[in-house]
Order: structure tokens, then C-alpha cells, then sequence
């Protein structure tokens, strides 16, 4: 076939296609209700749930839900080519070193006994198998979504989908949590969600490959 | 571009025709041990990319970053499918100057093979409106369908020859 016969037919191809932010709204609400319907039916929210969200613990539902945004933000631009994403990089940059930094801090306070001590608890294996199992129906439906754009480096934006779908387990997961220890919630959420952004990462070079 | 996301043809056509000799200098520079056939095997695969991810340009951004970083990305991925590593800058699009268009066909061969694995009809329709030179509404009437039908029947047509590219090249 000759290119000025595959132009003409590329040109008549005139049907709008559905931009990734459009399949974000579509898919994204049906699997965030999905994750929220499990999670009403085997999780169900703690019985203080009022108390603790008026609480610092209020935080652990807080930031991930930042973290989503700026995963949002960063994964968008990075299915964008052309668009920059320096700014958004570095903006979950300093998301990431103001979390490790607080951990340090409170690490520093209680020792290492005290992490421990807060660790051994069964809450963690739950935790870290909740998050990740939450997060599936969302992880699919932000893959489907930046499936449509166009990744110049699919293992990252993989792992911006991950962190995002991630975070977002995490929110939904915490309203059930009653573990409200620094040292419990920082390490156990941010492993749950690497697992999520590591599993995006390696999915990503196969699954957004255009 | 902007008219073209919002179903403007004409307009469409015309930026395609414009980029393409520049596409093809770039893909030939580095695709001599290719012959023209694969080179242009490569700028149609270029092209299917621009087309498909059109939507993914944001109009208030510049035109021309999107489209070196998209057929960049797609030259790099063409070549690689065939055992080559190349080594492509951005600036090697801005600097091209356009093909010289020669006697010879600008005939790829990839093409020919996928659209033979096309359902027939389907084939038909993609190869009209070069071929036969055709109108949307010339082709609904010749095959007996209705506008809208050779619409969609176009655009499933020209997403299953994406699939069937990457499948072949893997």
C-alpha cells in the first residue's frame, strides 16, 4: 500500500477516540465503588471511625489521598508527551522525603523497640494484604485509562498508575484500621503501596505498549 | 492538528501530507540498510502512531514537541522490531529537510500483508479512499452501507491493522 493511500484512509478516520482523561472519569468512579462495596462487606469500618477521623489519625486516610493526586498528575503528563513532568516529579519527591523524614523523627524518638513492638502485630499482615487486594479492581481501571495515552517510558508511568491505585486502597483501607501508631502505619501503608507501584512498574512496558 | 481532533478531514489530510517527507528523510537516514520498501514500512508504522494517539496532543500545547517525541519514540521501536538500534534526537526532526519525492512508488510492503489478513469488506474500505480517491459517502454508496456504517467499519478497520502490525513485528 502506498503512504498517500494510507494517509487518505488515516484522514477519513474522522471518529473521535476517548482521551485518557475521559476513560479516568468513566472507569476510575466504577472501581473505586467496587473496592468501597468489598471493602463495606469484609472490612467494614471501626467502630470509632467518627472519633478517629476527627483525630491525627485522620492523616493516615489524608495522605494517601495526596499522594493519589500528585500520582494522578505525574502519570497524566507522563502519558502526555510533550507536557512536563519535571514539576510533578518532584512534587511526589518531596511527598516521599517529608514521609521518610517523619518516620526517621519518630523512629528516633521510640528507638528500634519500639518499631518492633509496633510491627508485631497481626494488623500488619492484614494491612498488607488488604491494600493490595483493594487496590486491583482500581489498578485496572487506571491502566485501561492511561492505555489510551501515549508512554514514552510505560515502567514509570506503570508505576504512577501503581502508587495511584495504591494510594487510594490505602484511604479506603484506613477507615477500617485502628492501628494509629507513626510507627505502624508509616512503614506498613508505604510497603502496601510499593507492592502496588511495583507490580504497575513491571505490568507497564507490557501492558501501555502502544 | 486542533481541527483535525475536532473531525475536520481536509485539514487532517493536509498536516498529514506536510509532516511526512519529513518523517521519511528521517526514517531513511537511518534506515539505508532497509531499502526504501522497509523505510517505508517504518514511516506508515510512524504514521498508524500519530494517528492513534492523536488525542493524546493537549491543545494548548505545541504542536511539533508532541509529534518528534511520539514518531521518535515509534522510529526507535520500528527499527528495534527489525534487530536495529538507533540512536535518534529530537533535533534530527527539526533539522531534516523534506524528501525529495522520486519516480519510485512510496510503496510499503507490511501494509499489503496485514490488509490481507483484514476481513475482505474491511480491506476494501481502507483501501478506497487512496486508491479510488473516494469520499466517505462515495464509498457507502458503491458498497451499499450507510455513511456512518464506513465510518466505523474504517476506524475498527485501521485499529485491528495497529493490532496485527505490532503482532507481526513481535
Amino acid at each position: 500500500m502506498k503512504t498517500d493511500d494510507l494517509i487518505a484512509a488515516l484522514a477519513a478516520d474522522t471518529l473521535p477516540q476517548k482521551s485518557v482523561s475521559q476513560r479516568f472519569w468513566r472507569a476510575l468512579p466504577v472501581a473505586i465503588g467496587l473496592s468501597a462495596i468489598a471493602f463495606l462487606v469484609f472490612w467494614g469500618p471501626r467502630p470509632d471511625i467518627r472519633v478517629a477521623l476527627g483525630s491525627v489519625a485522620a492523616l493516615k486516610t489524608i495522605l494517601p489521598l495526596v499522594l493519589v493526586l500528585l500520582s494522578g498528575l505525574l502519570a497524566f503528563a507522563l502519558a502526555h508527551p510533550g507536557l512536563r513532568a519535571q514539576t510533578r516529579r518532584a512534587a511526589l519527591g518531596i511527598l516521599a522525603a517529608g514521609l521518610a523524614s517523619a518516620f526517621a523523627l519518630v523512629l528516633a524518638r521510640e528507638g528500634f523497640s519500639g518499631l518492633t513492638s509496633a510491627l508485631a502485630t497481626p494488623s500488619l499482615m492484614v494491612c498488607l494484604l488488604s491494600i493490595p487486594v483493594l487496590a486491583l479492581p482500581i489498578l485496572g481501571s487506571v491502566f485501561w485509562a492511561l492505555s489510551a495515552g501515549a508512554a514514552l517510558h510505560p515502567r514509570q508511568v506503570g508505576a504512577a498508575g501503581g502508587l495511584m491505585a495504591g494510594g487510594l486502597a490505602a484511604a479506603i483501607y484506613s477507615l477500617y484500621c485502628d492501628q494509629d501508631a507513626a510507627l505502624f502505619v508509616l512503614p506498613a501503608y508505604s510497603a502496601a503501596i510499593l507492592i502496588l507501584a511495583f507490580i504497575g512498574a513491571v505490568a507497564g512496558p507490557r501492558l501501555l505498549k502502544w | 492538528m486542533r481541527a483535525a481532533n475536532r473531525g475536520d478531514s481536509v485539514a487532517y489530510h493536509r498536516l498529514l501530507r506536510a509532516i511526512t517527507p519529513v518523517l521519511r528523510t528521517v526514517v531513511r537516514a537511518r534506515g539505508s540498510g532497509l531499502g526504501p520498501e522497509g523505510c517505508e514500512d517504518v514511516l506508515q508504522e510512524v504514521l498508524l502512531a500519530i494517528h492513534t494517539k492523536r488525542h493524546t496532543w493537549m491543545e494548548d500545547a505545541p504542536l511539533r514537541p508532541w509529534l518528534y517525541a511520539i514518531a521518535r519514540h515509534k522510529v526507535v521501536d520500528a527499527f528495534r522490531a527489525r534487530g536495529r538500534r538507533v540512536e535518534l534526537s529530537i533535533d534530527a526532526f527539526a533539522d531534516a529537510l523534506p524528501a525529495v519525492e522520486g519516480p519510485d512508488p512510496m510503496d510499503g510492503r507490511d501494509m499489503d500483508t496485514v490488509l490481507g489478513a483484514l476481513e475482505p469488506r474491511a480491506a476494501e474500505i481502507v483501501r478506497a479512499f487512496g486508491l479510488n480517491g473516494e469520499t466517505t459517502a462515495e464509498t457507502a454508496a458503491r458498497l451499499d452501507m450507510s455513511e456512518g456504517a464506513v465510518r466505523v467499519a474504517l476506524h475498527r478497520a485501521l485499529k485491528t491493522i495497529v493490532r496485527l502490525r505490532q503482532r507481526m513485528i513481535e
